[in-house]
């Protein structure tokens, strides 16, 4: 019997110090077992329990790609225990993980369609999975057109910032980056997501919009999807909730009848419309 | 299957060679409670007893296991997992409600998907031995109206039926006829059904709690925002204690623990009671107060679980009830709903 409650051992290859705030750094895993590495198949949207020993496990979503082979990356924040534990290891070190968890983007239904990625903050993360997915070279031409529009409250905070200028030398993603307040260096946009959203109107002709934030970020800018035709079965979002087993059985990151480690964390508004609001 | 009748004051004697046999759990007299204990030498199993303070889930469901344990190494950690060799036991004594626990905790331990194989390898290793409420116990039982009964066999292997001078043995599973050398005795034929459908009509008219808990999640369907959630949880003290007793009641922690360069990760009970249950690292708490908490015990129970598999997350057992520090009722709580 499969035991899933037992970590994937792996080594950290590489720690990467996303912001000016050195509060969120991107995590590269790789399997010390390659028969782990080919069973470890996933979707962007999933997420894993990263385990550190002595310390617990935390759920973060993925942040690379299937389409990256040999390694898996997660981007954290430091919060609590274990995340702040994480923070203080070395390129090196041996550690868990335990999945993958959870529901993707649905990816079957985003196929032939537009798609618009919103992302706010670090919340970045499972969405750059997806975006590094459809561009993929063997994944392109099952999607229509891509828009993105990505915002921080700095220029400082916003992550993945080399791969933020190899999106904007592409033809095929609409990349609108913005910063609330932006510095001197910053040539880019300024303005608060909802108001780029408004800006850019991404058409809903055909269109899924994709989008993880911060909840005041999603509350301003779901009106403006609604204007602009968008139906509640076509904005998907991620839901987060406090979790420890994230297969179902400890009880306590229920929303309704669902359990959003393994029914989610991905539901669309019209899904989360039939859920009662306690999350 | 097969059907015997043992002379009644045989019982005893025969639970404790079983235990000279392997290993066997019974319930025994501990100070004022009854409690499940392993049998040793010397131990007296109950036969006549009304039921236990704890619920018998502990023996598949421990209330603290280790999952697994980690060493320190240069690199950083190297672990194993720490399946417990689940070995053969019995499980004797147990009443119906308790046993009927066992096929709803299967429910969620032993999906398709992520089976969880601590429970269920001490699960499949367990055979268990019902004893049925002639006279049920306790004026808070309510197993009849929540899809159990008093000589139902839901979850047990072997059913023991008081009749009076001998009692009935029904081996009701393969792993129950696997002890019929330790229930050897006269073959009973049709006339046991009729004396046991006497005594179980009997049986359940003595139960005197009745409540509509069939009826009503379709009113938790639609109430999730009333006003009637305001008036359950104000005298709540959040001890756990409803929940730490119940034997449907499955929520549980993980943490590690370490010492030098040494550690577990173990998995104890925990309860949707506690504050601490849902809270974020951010202090954002989705269930803030008691409020909220009691919902969720009460929706899990009579919505939840009926949603997801099609059965009540309670037997009636009445523990909650009777232990309670300050007396909330579950089975007024229904009956209001119900009302709602
Ligand atoms: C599906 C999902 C995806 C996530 N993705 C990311 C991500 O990509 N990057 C990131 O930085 N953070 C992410 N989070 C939030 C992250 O899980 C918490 O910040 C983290 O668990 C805090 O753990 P801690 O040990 O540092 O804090 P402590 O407060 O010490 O937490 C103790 C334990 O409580 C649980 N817990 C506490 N808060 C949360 C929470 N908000 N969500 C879930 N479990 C919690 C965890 O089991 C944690 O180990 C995600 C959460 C979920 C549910
Ligand atoms: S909710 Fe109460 S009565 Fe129902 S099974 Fe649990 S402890 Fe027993
Ligand atoms: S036993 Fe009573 S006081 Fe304790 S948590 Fe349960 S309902 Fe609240
Ligand atoms: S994290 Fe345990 S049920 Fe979802």
């Amino acid at each position: 019997m499969q035991n899933p409650y037992l970590p994937i051992p792996v080594v950290v290859s590489k720690i990467i110090t996303e912001v000016e705030t050195k509060d969120i750094k991107t995590f590269r895993l790789e399997f010390l077992n390659k028969e782990d590495e080919a069973n470890f198949k996933y979707l962007p949207g999933q997420f894993a329990e990263l385990s550190l020993y002595g310390k617990g496990e935390s759920p973060i979503g993925i942040a690379s790609s299937p389409t990256q082979p040999g390694y898996i990356e997660f981007t954290v924040q430091k919060a609590g225990v274990v995340t702040s534990s994480l923070h203080e290891i070395e390129e090196g070190t041996h550690m868990g993980v335990r999945g993958p968890l959870g529901n993707s983007w649905p990816i079957e239904y985003l196929e032939g369609k537009n798609i618009v990625v919103v992302g706010g903050g670090f919340a970045f993360t499972t969405l750059r999975s997806l975006i590094n997915y459809m561009i993929h070279d063997d994944n392109r031409k099952r999607f229509g057109s891509i828009t993105v529009i990505y915002g921080a409250r700095t220029p400082g905070l916003l992550i993945y910032k080399d791969e933020l200028a190899e999106w904007q030398k592409r033809s095929d993603i609409n990349l609108n980056v913005t910063v609330d307040k932006g510095d001197a260096s910053w040539k880019g946009r300024e303005g608060f997501v909802p108001t780029v959203c408004k800006e850019v109107a991404p058409s809903s002709e055909n269109a899924v919009t994709v989008i993880c934030g911060p909840p005041v970020m999603i509350r301003f800018t779901l009106p403006v999807f609604f204007d602009l035709g968008f139906s509640k079965e076509n904005i998907v979002t991620s839901l987060e909730m406090r979790m420890k087993c994230g297969i179902g059985k400890c009880g306590r990151c229920n929303v309704g009848s669902k359990y959003v480690c393994k029914d989610g964390p991905v539901f669309t508004l019209a899904e989360l419309d039939k859920l009662t609001k306690e999350y | 299957m097969e059907k015997r009748y043992i002379k009644k004051d045989s019982l005893n004697g025969r639970v404790k060679k079983m235990a000279e046999a392997g290993l066997v759990y019974a319930p025994v007299k501990d100070g004022d409670n009854v409690l499940f204990q392993v049998l040793t030498p010397g131990m007296e199993p109950l036969t006549a007893y009304a039921n236990s303070k704890n619920a018998p889930k502990n023996f598949f469901f421990p209330h603290t296991e280790k999952l697994m344990k980690y060493t320190r190494t240069e690199k950083g950690m190297a672990f194993s997992g720490e399946l417990a060799e689940a070995r053969d036991a019995v499980l004797f004594g147990v009443r119906p409600c308790d046993a009927r626990s066992f096929v709803l905790l299967d429910m969620l331990f032993d999906q398709e998907k992520y089976r969880d194989p601590y429970y269920v390898a001490r699960r499949e290793k367990t055979t268990v031995i019902c004893l049925a409420c002639i006279h049920p116990p306790y004026t808070s039982c309510f197993c009849t109206s929540v899809d159990g009964g008093p000589t139902d066999a839901a979850g047990a292997d072997i059913l023991l039926t008081d009749l009076g001078e001998r009692y009935l043995v029904e081996f009701l599973t393969p792993k129950g006829e696997k002890l019929e050398a330790h229930f050897a005795g006269e073959k009973a034929g049709d006339e046991a059904d009729a004396q046991k459908q006497a005594i179980t009509a009997q049986a359940e008219q003595e139960i005197t709690s009745r409540i509509p808990a069939k009826e009503i999640k379709p009113i938790l369907d639609a109430n999730f925002e009333h006003p009637f959630w305001n008036t359950i949880h104000q005298k709540c003290l959040a001890c756990g204690t409803c929940t730490y007793l119940c034997p449907t009641c499955h929520c549980f922690d993980i943490s590690d623990e370490q010492k030098g360069d040494d550690g577990i990760r173990l998995r104890n009970w925990d309860s949707c009671m506690f504050p601490l249950f849902t809270l974020e690292t951010s202090g954002h708490n989705p269930r803030p107060t008691q409020k909220e908490r009691w919902r969720q015990r009460a929706m899990h129970k009579f919505k939840y679980y009926v949603d997801n598999f099609s059965a009540i997350a309670c037997v009636g057992c009445g523990r909650c009830v009777m232990y309670c520090p300050v007396n909330i009722d579950i089975r007024k709580i229904v009956t209001d709903i119900s009302k709602l």
